[in-house]
Parts: C-alpha cells; structure tokens; sequence
C-alpha cells in the first residue's frame, strides 16, 4: 500500500493553461447540467438561450461586450496587483468609488460640454479607485499590513458610502422613497458603438493592451515580475520595493475606479446599490483564470460577460440567474484542478519510500 | 430612552453577537491550521438556506441545524481539496466558494422566498434565571445556538491552548514542516480545521434562518461573513477576544435598527462602517507591534504546504 502524492513535473505540460480553462469550462457545463435537469429543467434549452442571448446576433455581442468591460478592467486591476505577488481583494470597493466620483463630477459639471464632462467623469473614478487603493498601499509599503484584509474591508466602507449617499444627501427626490440616486444628464452618457454598445469597450481594450506592452516590453515590467517573484533578488538589483508596492496598489485602484466610472457613465444610468453587479470579485476570478496576464484577462472578461448576459436572458424561462453564477465560479475550480495537474503528476508512493525521502530532506 | 429599548438593544447584541462569534470561531480555527477561507458568506448562505429548507421538509429545527452543518463542513472542503490537497492560492479558491455559495443558496431556495418557516428553534427557558430583571431576558432568554456558541468559544480556547490537538493545529499555521516531521498530517489537520470552519459557518447561516430572521430570502446573510471575517482579526486569533469583539460588532447591528428610538441623529449606514474601520485599525496597531515581537498572526497563514517542497 501507498498513498498518491503530487510531484512536481520537471516542466509544466505546454499550452496547459488554456487546456486547464478549457477543462473548467466543460466541468461547469456537466455540473451545470446536473443542477438543471435535478431542478426539473430542460438544460438544452437553457444553454441554448444563455448561448442566443449573448453571442448568438450582433446585438447580443454588444450586450455581452458592455458587461466584459467592467470584467475585464477588474481583472486587469487584480492582474497589476498580482503580477508582483499582491492581492488586491478591493476592487468592489474601488469600482465604486470611481462610479461615486464619476457622479459628483456628473453632479457640478451641469452644462458642461458631453466630451469634457466624460473626460473629466472617467479621471475623477480613476482617481477614487486610487484614493481607495493608496491606504492599504502605504499600510502595506510602509508598515508591511496584510493588503488582502485591507482592501477587503474598505469595500464594505465603499458600499456604505455608496448606501448613505443615496439614502440621504443624492436622494432623487422623485425615486417614491426608493434609494436611487437622479438619473445622469445625456451629457454625462458614452457614446454608442454599435447597437448597445457604447465606448467603454474601446476604452477597457486600449487600457487592457497598454499594460499588456508596458509589463512585457519595459524596464519598469520587468522590475515588477522581479519584485513578484523574489523580494530578495529585486533588492539586489537596486529595486525599491516599496515604491514599486505602492505603484502597484495605487495603479490597481485606479483602473478599478475607472472600471466603476465607466459601468456608470456607459452601462447604469444612475447610482443605485447594484451599479456594481459584484465586478470587483469576478475580476479576482478573471485575473486568476488569465494567470495574471492582461491579454488573458480580456479573453477571460468576454467569456465571463457572455456567462453573466445569457444567466440573466435565463429568468424568463424561470429559471434563477444564479446558474451563470454558479457556472463562474465551476469554471475556475474546474481549471484551477486541471491547471495542478498541468505543473504536477500523480505519483504512488510507498511507505518505505516515503521514510527515506524524509530522512534525506532532514 | 427607556429601560425596555435598552434592554432590547443588549439582548440583540448577544443574539447578533452570537450569529458573528461562531462564523468566527470557524474561521479563526481554519486560519490558526494556516488557511484562509474567505468563503465565509458562501458557507453561511449554504447553511443558511439548507436549515431553513430541512426545518420546512421536516419541521425539526435541530435536524435542521445539524445538517446545515454538515452542509457547511462538505462544503468548506471543497476549499480544502483545493487549497490543502491541490495547493491552490486560498484567496482565488476561497471567494470563489462565497462565489459559488452564494448561487447555490439562490439556486437551492428559490421556491422558499416568502415560505413561512417549517420549524424555528424557540429560546430556552432557564426557569426562574429568565426572570431576573436585566440579566434574565439578554442572557437566558436566547436562543439554543446562543449557548452553543459560548460552548464552542469556550472548547475551541481549550483544544488550541490545552491539548496536543490543538497544539499540532497551531503548528500547522505557524510552521508546517516542523508539524509534519513530529509525524503529525499537515494534511489531515488542515481538512479538519477547514471542514470545522465550515461547520461553525453553517450553524451561523442556520441560525439566522432558524431564529432571528426565520425566513429565506437571496442575501440573507448580508455580508455578515465578511464581519466574521474582521472579527478574527479585530480578536486577534483569540476566541476571548473574538468574543469581545463580537458583543461590541453584534452591539453595532443590533443598534443599528434602532438609532432613532435611542433619538441618536446620525445615519445607521455610517454605524455600520464602523466594525470595518476598527478591524483595519487593528490590524494596523498588529502589524506595528510585530516589528518589535513576534506577531500574533499565524505564520504559515495562506501558504500552501507541499511536504515533496519543503
């Protein structure tokens, strides 16, 4: 007798990762599946409908597209932070902000001219998502605080800000009682693409492709997977690790800010509770599926944004959105099992074995 | 303000407090193993939804709870299997769980949104301790899992500083390798602690269903995992202080609904930052001490331990 332990395989298996988010994707799917036809319905027709809803025309790829933006900017706002080994749990948090800010500015720049007042919307969330992000920066550069717990905490000061301001001093004063901030003036509104949708996806793919060069192809991007990788080794290169720690963070809440501004100015019309439909931990789950890689978070953002669009065209059928929910979040187990398995094998070892192999580490 | 309301807020804070303490306790057991599970809030919408949906299949609240444990435990372990077992990164694998916890609960209980509850666990009743003024209705008037979570608060304190158990659990959060050649099971230890977490995350989702909010809504839970999830912080690893913690958190919620009667002008949303904000100054003030002696968080918290590595 033995029992089954992972070895490290001498060189993880090519092309394992996409192999890997493949393989989520089917497991998803089975026990997705499963989930259906033990609920009483038909799965075929359910995924077929997610499918139409949003790939299946081209107004179903605008719809689908508008909901990858806020994706793909979180995962890419996670990817920054990750790309040097820190966690940045807060772009929920950040997301809002940057919507927060974005609406004040829509707020005083009344009768402003429409591309001004976007402009100066969309540098305003940047700039919130970057305040929100700057704490935990200096706490973690400075003091060495966990970053994880940080940024988690402040997204639920990020959402009570949010709750306050629209129970209390942005209350539209029309909204019957409902906690709804004003509608948005046209002018604080992107402008469309095609069909529904509007700009942001241009913005996102051009933020998204400029960190892709930028953390490839420049010294700073370097420095960065250094410093991820090796504390050590980046001190002896001469790389300052706290600055390169508060960068990171900053810049991390900054395009989740813009994500939040964007989703306000192109997607939601006004502040309300929900103008971040959870964005800010999918991103989490985006950027882990893309290995912190910005060209992969795009991929992973529209695959996730197709999931979200077709869970939702589902409620009509009667079935609960929660499936595209739950399909999420298969995905990522399904592809972080069969992503082990790429860098691992499967080894029987016997008990004698294994005695030996401790004494030698000893 | 009146002796009643006052006596309200107190006997709310325990019950509130109870419902955050013993998710925390869960938690802090899993973290004191080395592993953090911020699948918290997926766990108790699990536990949640599976107590109020057994309690109406079978109108017994305690079976009810006990499932919804269970439910919670099998659950945590899919943390385990991958963070343990695969050595995925706990964060990723954790909110996923919330994730993945937080559709499922919506998924399982969609046709009991509105139902009236099947079986709710009704309050002890202490006899003549229940009729002290003050003491009897905010200590021996609660509910059975108010009770149950001093219990656990007081065995979990026991088994991590008391026994070999406990002391091997520690060992795995603060040095795995050291735990392993003292012929203990990181592994085993870590799924253990992992599955208790979410056993404890389950009775807490349960309780809400069973007792204070007897009824299934989607996002029952509220983010109250998230708080359990500062309260092992804001208590330092320690189920004293946890408690403590607790009594003041669960004092903030349970407030928070009645500011106006206290005639207190200030918005129950901003109240409900504060647990938050104390938790990162906390962790703050932690982190400042460490520099000058050893900290009190786990060492080994969030690392993936490969005995083929080490």
């Amino acid at each position: 007798m033995g029992r089954l332990v992972l070895v490290r395989r001498e060189q993880a298996i090519k092309g394992g990762q996409p192999l890997a988010f493949l393989i989520g994707i089917v497991t998803a799917l089975l026990i997705g599946i499963l989930l259906l036809v033990i609920s009483g319905h038909d799965p075929m027709a359910v995924y077929e409908r997610m499918f139409d809803s949003s790939v299946g025309s081209p107004r179903s790829w605008s719809i689908t597209l508008n909901r990858a933006v806020p994706l793909g900017l979180a995962g890419l706002a996670v990817a920054v932070a990750g790309s040097m080994g820190l966690w940045n749990i807060g772009a929920e948090g950040q997301i809002l902000a940057g919507a927060m800010m974005a609406a004040w500015i829509a707020r005083i720049g009344e009768g402003w001219p429409s591309p001004l007042l976007i402009t100066v919307m969309l540098l305003a969330a940047i700039l919130g998502g970057a305040l929100l992000g700057l704490g935990p920066a200096v706490a973690r550069a400075q003091i060495g605080v966990n970053e994880i717990i940080t940024t988690l905490m402040l997204n639920e000061v990020a959402l009570r800000m949010l709750q306050w301001l629209i129970h209390g001093p942005w209350k539209d004063p029309e909204s019957r009682g409902f906690p709804l901030a004003p509608i948005l003036p046209d002018e604080a509104r992107l402008p469309d693409l095609f069909e529904r949708a509007h700009w942001g996806a241009l913005i996102a793919l051009v933020v998204i492709a400029l960190f892709g060069l930028v953390a490839s192809k420049t010294a700073w991007g370097y420095e960065l997977r250094v410093a991820g990788s090796s504390g050590e080794t980046a001190r002896y290169a001469g790389i300052s690790l706290k600055r390169k720690i508060m960068t990171v963070l900053v810049l991390s809440g900054g395009i989740a800010g813009l994500a939040g501004g964007i989703e306000l100015s192109g997607n939601a019309d006004r502040i309300v509770e929900g103008v971040s439909a959870g964005y800010g931990f999918a991103g989490i789950i985006v950027a882990a599926l893309a290995l912190m890689r910005p060209s992969g978070v795009a991929a992973v953002a529209l695959l996730f944004g197709a999931v979200q669009v077709g869970g939702l065209s589902i409620q009509t059928m009667g079935v609960s959105s929660s499936v595209s929910t739950i399909l999420q979040a298969l995905i990522l187990f399904g592809a972080i099992g069969a992503g082990v398995f790429s860098k691992y094998s499967v080894k029987r070892v016997r008990k004698e074995q294994q005695t030996r192999q401790g004494s030698q580490n000893e | 303000m009146s002796e009643a309301s006052m006596i309200g807020l107190l006997t709310a804070a325990v019950s509130f407090g109870a419902l955050l303490y013993l998710a925390a306790l869960g938690e802090l057991i899993c973290e004191k193993a080395g592993i953090l599970n911020l699948g918290v809030e997926g766990m108790m919408a699990m536990g949640a939804v599976t107590g109020f949906m057994v309690a109406l299949e079978t109108e017994n609240p305690w079976l009810a709870l006990v499932v919804a444990m269970l439910v919670g435990a099998v659950f945590a372990l899919i943390h385990g299997l991958f963070t343990v077992v695969l050595g995925a990164e706990q964060v990723v694998s954790g909110l996923s769980l919330t994730i993945l916890g937080l559709g499922m609960a919506a998924f399982v209980g969609k046709d009991a949104v509105g139902r009236p509850p099947g079986a709710v666990l009704a309050p002890v009743d202490w006899g003549a301790l229940s009729d002290i003024p003050w003491v009897g209705p905010i200590l021996f008037s609660q509910s059975p899992i108010v009770y149950f979570a001093i219990l656990v608060g007081v065995a979990t304190s026991f088994v991590l500083t008391r026994t070999s158990t406990g002391l091997a659990l520690r060992g795995a959060g603060e040095s795995a390798s050291t735990v392993d050649a003292s012929g203990h099971s990181v592994v085993q230890l870590r799924l253990g602690a992992v599955a208790m977490g979410g056993a404890l995350a389950g009775a807490s989702g349960a309780y809400l269903t069973l007792s204070l909010t007897p009824q299934w809504t989607e996002g029952v839970t509220a983010g109250r995992g998230w708080i359990a999830v500062a309260l092992v912080i804001f208590g330092a690893w320690r189920p004293g202080r946890c408690a403590i913690g607790a009594l003041l958190f669960g004092g903030l919620l349970a407030l928070k609904t009645r500011l106006q009667t206290f005639g207190v002008d200030l918005s129950p949303i901003l109240l409900s930052m504060i647990p938050y904000v104390l938790t990162i100054g906390v962790l703050i003030i932690i982190s400042i001490r460490a520099r000058n002696r050893p900290s009190s968080a786990p060492a080994a918290l969030g690392q993936a331990y490969r005995r083929e590595e080490r």
